[in-house]
């Protein structure tokens, strides 16, 4: 097995493996009054974090030393409905080819981190409706439209529904976006 | 007996109020929505709905949840007969008698078995969870600490031997969610743990923006990164459901009642559910079937067999849930959130607390049955149309109701960096083969595992073998330890036996 396919399998564990160790290192240092005969509040996340890291060390040693050879321990059942998937395997749905699209992927969460940080200073709705429209075209949709009628009135309606009849406070915005759901609430009738 | 069939009057009485009727047919109608789509999950699709019970009213919240739950096992059956698209992972065995028997023709047959299926199924599982729930409650009643640990590690061991592709991955992800679940302010020292100065984590994580930000978020970016496409559609003109005759039903009993037990049993076990209770069945029908040598050709039993055991799973999954508190699959988790929302905690007591809570979603397990099977019979042509919808429509409604899940809550952004955090983290997860469940059940389970720990530690000297010398808590733990090794003994089995068979051959 090449090492960089060796080092691409063992990364999450290297990388799981030096989270705990460094939590551990946290947890070793909690402040608490310890009382005699009695285990402290960092007992139970250490014994976690031991064991989390010995299975990440078991994982990266299982990759280093058998590479390629070396076999998942998988599930019970998990064998079952494989092996039921594999018998029928012709009867199976339709096989289409597995697309990648790293840059989709960024873009909606790039998209998602900047819509939580909007939210608060252009409030729900104008964050939303821009949101879901550019989620909608990262997503490769190209019916113009049909993407702002779909933004406009679904955020109208979630609007009404969260604030209106579940009486969630949703984000208002500052001003000068403020106005817009001032407006907007006014004419759906939200206190 | 007679305090259990009067208590479930009382359920009927509140399922069949106006408001609560209300919940079930709304709850009936998106579970059946949910599990046509293939871009939504059940689990998924119960998530979503969360945020509309918060101001519910406890019975109508737990109606709606339990209806989505019941149905969400059954309408992926019609995509999967009529158009070889399962809605659901549950419905995959469905493809390989129920579309055969559409091609031949007979898709209004197959409809009729599935429906028949869902309906014997849910009714069996209802039945044996309505007697079997207070025996077990009281029983759970007796248990102190040490039992309840035994009983929370043989979950847990089992959602991780049971259920992912790697122990090793489903490992790491139980720890993660039992170390999620300890950020916060410890309850015996005070203690900040895991806070960071970081004023909001001293209330530690609510496991409802982990579940919604890994169930919801993570899984609509892993669609994302495949890019949305929906499979084509084979014209169907006529859809319909026809019923088979009792001639016919009575010839496959034996089918309907394994299907129901393998279902229930199932159930049960926390980290099996619906999906592989479907496999299962199947698997057994083709073992002890009367007809196993045709199965795979389109006959009624390849149907049966799936379907009733999926449905059948709903019942058993319940029975651990309210009465030991302990959630054995993503939906129950979910509705077992609702239950804590609105500050019930299930339980042994809640027999003697709020029986009628825990009765009414009893009854509105059947009334759902029978509300499905009705909108099944009638509706199919009209719900398998939702297919049509572009999926990254729903995906990006799918991650407002994710947001708004997360920010309803507690009404506070922080939630919902939370929930998107937990979002990446899920998809990560997804990516690298880190089953989610037991990551869900670590951070719910975590508090209660812990403070069963730590008490039974306080209690008992720090002795830890008490856990393992107790005469309800000992074999428990041992059971629970023989099946976390179960999956290494059966891989070395399978690599010894694999070396015998090539030497041989040599």
């Amino acid at each position: 097995m090449a090492s960089d396919v060796r080092l691409t399998r063992a990364l999450p564990y290297a990388v799981v493996g030096a989270s705990a160790a460094y939590l551990y290192y946290v947890a070793a240092n909690f402040q608490y009054h310890a009382r005699a005969g009695t285990l402290g509040p960092d007992f139970w996340p250490k014994a976690i974090l031991i064991l989390a890291f010995a299975a990440c060390v078991y994982e990266i040693a299982k990759i280093v030393f058998s590479g390629g050879r070396a076999q998942d321990v998988g599930g019970v059942l998990e064998d079952l409905v494989e092996k039921g998937a594999e018998k029928h395997a012709d009867a199976g749905p339709a096989a289409m080819p597995t697309e990648n699209h790293p840059w989709l992927l960024l873009a909606s969460m790039g998209a998602t981190l900047l819509y939580v940080v909007a939210v608060p200073v252009l409030g729900f709705f104008l964050a939303t409706t821009v949101y879901l429209a550019a989620f909608m075209v990262i997503g490769g949709y190209r019916r113009p439209r049909v993407i702002a009628a779909v933004s406009v009135i679904g955020t109208l309606l979630l609007l009404f529904v969260f604030m209106k009849l579940v009486y969630v406070s949703l984000p208002i915005g500052r001003e000068p976006f403020l106005q817009v759901t001032l407006f907007l609430m006014q004419i759906m009738g939200i206190r | 007996m007679e305090g259990i069939l009067g208590n479930l009057a009382v359920g009927f009485a509140h399922v069949f109020q106006p408001v609560n009727f209300l919940a079930l047919v709304i709850g009936i109608i998106l579970g059946l929505l949910v599990a046509v789509l293939p871009g939504l999950t059940l689990v998924m699709g119960v998530v979503l709905a969360l945020p509309f019970t918060y101001t519910m009213d406890v019975i109508p919240a737990i109606i709606l949840l339990t209806a989505m739950y019941i149905s969400g096992t059954y309408a992926g059956a019609w995509t999967s007969i009529l158009f070889h698209v399962p809605g659901e992972p549950i419905d995959v065995p469905l493809l390989w008698d129920g579309y055969p028997m559409a091609r031949k023709g007979e898709a209004a047959q197959a409809l009729g078995w599935t429906l028949l299926s869902a309906f014997a199924g849910g009714m069996v599982a209802a039945v044996v969870m309505v007697l079997l729930a207070q025996p077990v409650a009281r029983i759970a009643l007796t248990f102190s600490t040490p039992e309840y640990f035994a009983i929370l590690f043989f979950g847990l061991s089992s959602v991780v031997s049971l259920g992912g592709s790697s122990l090793a991955n489903a490992l790491i992800s139980l720890f993660a969610g039992l170390l999620i679940a300890t950020v916060g302010v410890d309850e015996t020292y005070g203690t900040h743990r895991f806070t960071f100065g970081v004023p909001l984590l001293s209330d530690g994580i609510d496991y409802l923006v982990v579940m919604v930000g890994a169930y919801g978020l993570g899984e609509v970016f892993l669609r994302m990164e495949q890019g949305f496409k929906s499979a084509p559609l084979e014209a169907m003109d006529k859809i319909r459901t026809r019923l088979p005759r009792l001639r016919e039903v009575l010839a496959a009993k034996m089918t309907f009642l394994r299907g129901s037990a393998c279902g229930i049993i199932v159930g049960l076990v926390p980290g099996a559910g619906a999906t592989v209770s479907s496999f299962l069945s199947y698997g057994i029908e083709g073992q002890y079937g009367r007809r196993r040598r045709k199965l795979g050709t389109g006959i009624p039993e390849g149907i049966i067999a799936p379907q009733t055991a999926a449905t059948a799973s709903v019942g058993g999954a319940i029975i651990p849930l309210v009465t030991m508190g302990i959630p054995g699959s993503g939906a129950t988790a979910i509705i077992l959130g609702a239950f804590l929302l609105h500050g019930l905690q299930p339980g042994p007591q809640v027999f003697q607390t709020s029986s009628h809570i825990i009765y009414a979603m009893f009854a509105s397990v059947f009334v759902g049955i029978i509300v499905m099977c009705v909108i099944g019979y009638f509706a199919t042509k009209y719900m398998v149309k939702v297919l049509e919808f572009p999926e990254v429509i729903i995906s990006a409604y799918v991650v407002m109701m994710c947001i708004l899940g997360a920010f309803a809550a507690r009404n506070n952004i922080t939630d919902v960096w939370l929930m998107v955090i937990f979002g990446i983290i899920g998809y990560l997860f997804e990516r690298f083969r880190f089953p989610i469940t037991p990551l869900v059940l670590g951070v719910i389970l975590g508090p209660l595992a812990e403070s069963s720990f730590m008490t039974t530690m306080i209690s008992y000297g720090n002795d830890w073998t008490v856990f393992f010398t107790r005469p309800i808590s000992g074999p428990i733990m041992l059971v629970g330890l023989l099946t976390l090794l179960y999956p290494v003994y059966r891989r070395l089995h399978h690599k010894t036996r694999g070396r015998r068979v090539s030497r041989i051959s040599e």
